[in-house]
């Protein structure tokens, strides 16, 4: 009797240190928190408040039951544990990386986030992933570009997107083809803003440009959010470049495309580092001054023609918000998807085993609404099958021109 | 760089100057000759811009026309701010600048989130004016024609608060009430509402800057951020109690900025405006043509 | 004489039982959300503090302190992550570095009246940041991310537990308090009221003033600049937009100005009241994404500063509240 308890007691405490969460997560979990920092207030809040809406959406899909190829569309909730529900909690970093790295403990400790999803500002991401990593729950950067991130040797970190790197070698790519079919594509000029995001994509695009023989004829490095920008585009059309390369916020962009018609100077063609040329706002200030401009971007509309849920999903988001996804609200949807696929997969909400999840994720393109050949991360945390696409801007919408796999249409080129 | 560059760098500046100096006349009365510091001056021209643009979009007001409203909105708007916050901010016995500091900058938080809850914090910007977009070319000179009026709508109104301050009553008694309001109530000028009348004045001043600003600067809660530092700095360069001063400090401002970005990487351009501010208050404490 | 030597044995008793009280609240207190925010707390109490020895009693007002602030950050992280140089070190000499460069500021600057001085102030941090953010040495814009290799004292760096924080902005909270206790009463103290009194005594005293303006800008600076080291101890990342810009010249004054400008205790007053409420409302109502946290701190400045235009510190004191330095 005594023995045979005492068996008991010793096989019930040797499976529990073999499966220390497993059994009373999937008992007990109700619901899964997922922690959601965001510029709210301040001069990035327009990208923050946008953001809500396509987690929403993100979260919609995930606890409810549609029809869509999608990772956890399918069921309500999380199948994997026992058909629990996702809560978002969104915080407000206001751009600062000390208030991004509160909002972080506040989230994990207080709120028992199982994971944290953010954050548009490089800077934040920094210190959310530095807290993330303290804290063994897993951090995805939904749209932070900067290359930087990934390498800073953090295991709870994931990118599902593609950094500025990528994005830059699909220009130079785009470029090289080209030149190819004879068009005459030799001198580039670059124009960031002096923030994070400027200045890796311009040293990115520094390096491509010198790698692949462009000659970089003017590198303008601007203060974001300046009162004018005369004088930086008084020297941008005295290098009269082939190609001008913005890397710009809304605010910036939309006061390039005017200060140039201003001083009577015309791009020959603009690619641009998406940011404010992926936005709405840019293109109905002044979407008529730049028709043919090109954007990298990480989504496409058109791509709902071969996938017809990515046209479902964006009606979704647009009931919300009055938009239609672009590059950033397009990789934050997918950003929840893939950790919520995760934890699904994970059977679990403690981060240890999400993470490996995460490690093991394998997502076949055609299951996400990105272009994107599938998500896979590296020993880093990158997912480097995230194609970038290039879009062009015609008659008031988005093609995809580049790569061939995923165009649509030819590029117009010289920018008409 | 080409002597063409230079030029238009240098047209370019003069009329960014022009501009800058609009931007600063609101200021000018208020901070310069009033001696009330408004660090919501910045808010204030986001609220104008607003105005602006609300009234192109519901009513198909064109900015140029609409900026006579706009002045009378924010005058009416400035006199109120007077009479509700600032009247009280002057109470203080002692360090007067910092309460009237932190109440001010209070203000300009309060104004931003108001305008972030009602205007959404969405980009705006007027796609299309009687002005906007448009630009004339002198021997390949290009002048941006919103900047042009604008220069001109900023040297009618230096003009206007020149006249105003010297030769009417009003701006005698507005400038006696800075230097000793006890005396003035003694002759019957009611402090309260020389200062609602200046402010209200001030205010409509940023009005025309805002109206102007809107047909080529995109507009957000957080706009004025942009442009705040430099109003100051355009005012404190020029001197306190000089309304000229405030007219030659923007210039000066736009011509060194355009200046400083052809020498220095353009991201360091407002190095040159800030290091010229110094070097004139170094050698002359009270700025170029300052009294006080 | 009398009451003032009682009134400051009375505030030294005060400030010894409060910091003793202080010490033990991460006894009660384990939630690491809530001891960020005292930690905060205690960071703007000394800041401001500093800040105030500058501003309150001298009478300079600087909106140009984020420069030291980021003078202290900068010099502590880039000794650390380009030549090891512990972080200890690293604290004193951005300490000095900034307490040289305000003698060197001073010299000219003191000669400026009212807002000349104000805004000459702004612009002097203004070109630091310009600057910061496009040296690229020390990172330009994507600043200085300080890595974390475990809990040590040597280093100043811990994963999760805020108390070492806690406790060295505590000790560096009451520091700032003595050292503005002690100034009080010394001659620079004397002298200061003397020329607050009466404007005119200033030209009388002429250098004697100028030189102990000097030396309080350097001990301002010096204050200013161990804040800054210890922020990027603590928030182990810093870039200028964090730690350089205009906005944090402000946070670093208002404390002061909203708790009682040129007193002893309206700093930390200032700190208690508005740091908790500007992280609590962020957190709580922030998230909304309407600007609803922004209205209600900027309408909480507005009515304290209209409520109480000489301080909050008012409220405690049985004199009026204009009489803010002691006579």
């Amino acid at each position: 009797m005594t023995i045979s308890r005492r068996n008991v007691l010793l096989g019930g405490a040797a499976s529990a240190a073999l499966l220390p969460l497993a059994k009373p997560a999937r008992a007990q979990v109700k619901e899964v928190v997922i922690g959601v920092i965001y510029p709210l207030s301040g001069a990035s809040a327009q990208i923050g408040v946008d953001a809500q809406k396509a987690f929403e959406t993100a979260a919609d899909i995930i606890n409810k039951d549609y029809d869509f190829a999608l990772p956890m569309a399918k069921g309500e909730g999380f199948t994997g544990l026992g058909g629990a529900k996702v809560r978002l909690v969104f915080a407000d970093h206001q751009a600062d990386p000390q208030k991004g790295r509160a909002e972080a403990e506040r989230l994990i400790t207080q709120e028992k986030v199982s994971a944290i999803v953010g954050t548009y500002q490089s800077a934040v991401a920094v210190t959310v992933s530095q807290i993330c990593e303290r804290y063994q729950i897993p951090f995805l950067s939904a749209d932070n570009s900067s290359p930087s991130l990934h390498r800073r040797g953090l295991k709870y970190y994931f990118r599902a997107a593609p950094h500025d790197e990528m994005f830059s070698t699909a220009m130079f790519d785009f470029f090289d083809a080209l030149k190819k079919k004879g068009q005459k594509i030799e001198t580039l000029a670059l124009f960031h803003e002096d923030t994070i995001f400027g200045t890796d994509s311009a040293n990115a695009q520094i390096k491509l440009a010198a790698d692949r023989g462009y000659k970089i004829v003017a590198d303008i490095k601007y203060r974001a959010n300046s009162p004018s920008l005369t004088a930086e585009v008084q020297q941008l059309k005295a290098a009269n470049a082939d190609v001008l390369m913005p890397s710009s916020y809304t605010t910036d962009g939309i006061l390039l495309i005017k200060t140039m018609g201003e001083l009577g100077y015309k791009a020959k063609n603009i690619v641009a580092q998406d940011a404010g040329f992926s936005e709405k706002a840019l293109y109905d200030a002044v979407g008529d001054k730049i028709p043919g401009v090109i954007s990298r971007g990480s989504f496409s509309l058109d791509l709902a023609a071969k996938r017809p849920m990515v046209g479902k999903i964006n009606d979704m988001f647009k009931e919300k918000s009055g938009k239609d996804f672009n590059d950033y609200s397009s990789r934050q949807f997918m950003g929840l998807i893939v950790m919520a696929d995760a934890i699904n997969r994970a059977k679990s909400t403690d981060g240890e085993k999400i993470r490996e999840a995460l490690v093991a994720t394998d997502m076949p393109g055609e299951s996400t609404i990105m272009p994107w050949a599938k998500v896979k991360f590296d020993e880093l945390g990158q997912n480097n099958n995230a194609d970038p696409v290039l879009l062009q801007y015609n008659g008031g919408k988005f093609v995809t021109i580049f790569p061939p796999q995923a165009a649509v249409a030819d590029a117009i080129w010289p920018m008409p | 760089m080409t002597a063409a560059t230079i030029i238009q760098s240098l047209a370019s500046g003069l009329l960014m100057g022009l501009l800058y100096g609009l931007l600063a006349v609101g200021l000018a009365l208020i901070f310069g000759l009033m001696d009330v510091t408004n660090f919501a001056h910045g808010e204030f021209l986001m609220l104008a811009m607003y105005l602006t643009f609300f009234l192109f979009m519901f009513w198909a007001v064109d900015p140029l026309l609409s900026i006579p409203l706009v002045a009378a909105g924010m005058f009416v708007f400035g006199a109120v701010i007077y009479l509700v916050i600032i009247r009280f901010a002057m109470r203080a016995k002692a360090n007067i600048g910092m309460v009237q500091i932190f109440a001010t900058f209070g203000l300009a938080i309060l104004m931003r989130g108001l305008a972030q809850f009602f205007f959404t914090p969405d980009y705006r910007s007027i796609p299309a004016s009687m002005l906007g977009g448009k630009t004339i070319s002198i021997f390949g000179v290009f002048l941006p024609v919103p900047q042009l009026v604008g220069a001109l709508i900023s040297i009618a109104a230096f003009g206007a608060l020149y006249f105003f301050m010297k030769k009417t009553d009003f701006g005698r008694a507005l400038e006696a009430t800075r230097e000793d309001a006890g005396a003035v109530a003694l002759v019957g000028i009611d402090k309260n509402k020389v200062f609602a009348l200046g402010w209200g004045l001030g205010s409509a001043l940023i009005g025309l800057a805002g109206g102007v600003m809107a047909i080529f600067f995109y507009i957000y809660p957080d706009v004025g951020a942009s442009f705040a530092l430099i109003a100051y700095v355009t005012v404190a360069l020029g001197g306190f109690g000089s309304v000229f001063g405030a007219f030659a400090g923007g210039i000066i401002v736009g011509l060194v900025e355009a200046t400083t970005a052809m020498i220095l990487p353009p991201s360091l351009k407002s190095v040159g405006i800030y290091a010229v501010y110094l070097l004139v208050v170094f050698v002359r404490p009270r700025g170029l043509f300052g009294s006080i | 004489m009398d009451s003032f030597t009682q009134r400051r044995r009375r505030d030294l008793i005060l400030a010894a039982a409060l910091a003793a009280i202080a010490a033990c609240v991460p006894f009660f207190v384990k939630d690491v959300y809530v001891q960020n925010i005292m930690v905060l707390t205690l960071m703007y109490a000394a800041l401001s503090q500093a800040w105030n020895i500058l501003g309150g009693y001298c009478g300079q007002i600087s909106l140009g302190h984020a420069l030291y602030f980021g003078l202290g950050a900068y010099t502590t992280a880039l000794l650390f992550t380009k030549f090891g140089v512990l972080p200890w070190f690293g604290m004193l000499g951005g300490g000095i570095i900034s307490a040289l460069i305000a003698l060197a500021l001073g010299y000219p600057t003191f000669r400026l009246r009212g807002h000349y001085f104000v805004i000459a102030t702004i612009v002097i941090a203004e070109i630091g940041f310009l600057l910061f953010h496009n040296w690229d040495y020390a990172g330009a814009a994507l600043g200085i991310d300080i890595p974390v290799r475990g809990d040590s004292w040597a280093k100043f760096q811990f994963t999760r537990s805020k108390l070492p924080f806690y406790y060295f902005a505590l000790v560096f909270c009451c520091v700032a308090w003595f050292i503005t206790w002690w100034l009080e009463d010394s001659k620079w103290g004397f002298w200061w009221r003397a020329v607050k009194d009466n404007p005119d005594a200033a030209e009388s005293l002429g250098v004697v003033v100028f030189n102990s303006k000097m030396g309080a800008a350097a001990v301002s600076a010096f204050l200013t600049a161990i804040g800054g080291a210890f922020y990027a101890q603590f928030v182990s990342y810093i870039d200028p937009e964090s730690v350089m810009t205009f906005q944090f010249s402000l946070l670093m004054a208002l404390p002061a100005v909203l708790g009682g400008i040129g007193t002893l205790w309206g700093p930390v007053l200032g700190a208690v009241i508005l740091i908790p409420m500007t992280e609590l409302t962020r957190s709580f109502i922030g998230g909304s994404g309407r600007g609803v946290d922004l209205i209600l701190y900027g309408a909480v400045i507005v009515v304290i500063s209209l409520a109480r235009p000489d301080g909050l510190i008012g409220l405690f004191s049985r004199r009026p509240a204009s009489k803010g330095v002691p006579q």
